[in-house]
């Protein structure tokens, strides 16, 4: 019994009515995608000139901004000094209070 | 000539919509163009709506065929699975359901029905009751007894595992069997 409830189903559920497409459905597609533009991936290089050739620099501007660049990227990569003891302030803030006090 | 494109593989035809080839896309879509529908209506249950998503789908292909990456897909039809799926569930969210007319899917033991008339009958309410399934249980439905695939192709564009999407059709069609007893 429930096996056969499975299978009428299972058949149900084969055979479930659909409207069919129109048959131009393809058609339309290709016509849209016609006025469709194709968006490809432009090469990492490629990018790079195109935007240097936005600017129309003169050769030594080049290397002006690529000097800056370098400056302001070694700039960034070198640790900044961070061994100075924490106390160092707090204690010299301490000595010139006792300094005070002794004028006192 | 004809013949030559016929015999290319998903995957060249790609190759070739990547580079710009128009006569590849439209041998794609004259392909595959019917099976996509088909899931579509499943979802949106309306001709216009279905078509649209098929065609937004194939669009947006051609538009930004770098999307496709063989290398991150087994098969076109996987994947491309995947996104008519997505976007039929946009469309559903966009969309204000349309609720079925309930007299017409009472079943009535006392009276005689003609063969028809029930059949009419059965499909509306398999419709009804597929309609307010959970929407995995739909999909896992849809792919597996309308698309044909196999429960392992059909996980594979679920994205889960096999015995995860066994177990969301036995769940629909408890679900189901239970909804529709009058009729089976």
């Amino acid at each position: 019994m429930n096996d056969n409830r499975d299978e009428k189903l299972d058949n149900l559920l084969r055979s479930r009515h659909i409207e069919p497409a129109g048959a131009d459905l393809p058609q339309r597609i290709m016509l849209k995608a016609r006025g469709v533009p194709q968006n490809t991936p432009v090469p990492l290089w490629q990018s790079i000139r195109d935007l240097f050739g936005e600017f129309h620099l003169p050769k030594p501007e080049y290397v002006l901004a690529g000097v800056l660049l370098l400056g302001i990227g070694l700039g960034f990569s070198v640790a900044p000094d961070t061994n100075l003891p924490r106390d160092d302030g707090s204690a010299y803030v301490q000595s010139f209070l006792s300094a005070d006090e002794a004028l006192l | 000539m004809a013949a030559d494109w016929a015999d290319k593989q998903d995957d060249q035809l790609l190759a070739l919509i990547q580079d710009g080839d128009g006569q590849a896309f439209a041998v794609l879509v004259e392909r595959h163009t019917e099976r996509f529908y088909r899931l579509a209506f499943r979802y949106l249950q309306n001709k216009e709506a279905a078509e649209d998503v098929v065609q937004d789908a194939f669009v947006k292909l051609w538009e930004s065929p770098a999307l496709w990456q063989p290398e991150r897909n087994s098969q076109f039809t996987t994947w491309f699975y995947r996104i008519v799926v997505n976007l039929c569930l946009d469309a559903l969210k966009k969309k204000k359901p349309v609720p079925l007319d309930d007299d017409s899917l009472v079943a009535d033991d006392s009276k005689p029905v003609d063969e028809m008339m029930m059949r009419e009958q059965q499909q509306k309410m398999i419709e009804k009751e597929i309609a307010a399934l959970p929407m995995r249980q739909r999909t896992a439905l849809n792919l597996c007894f309308d698309q044909g695939l196999t429960n392992q192709e059909a996980a594979e564009v679920m994205g889960i595992n096999l015995k995860a999407l066994q177990s969301l059709i036995m769940r629909a069609k408890t679900t189901l069997k239970e909804r529709m007893r009058a009729y089976l």
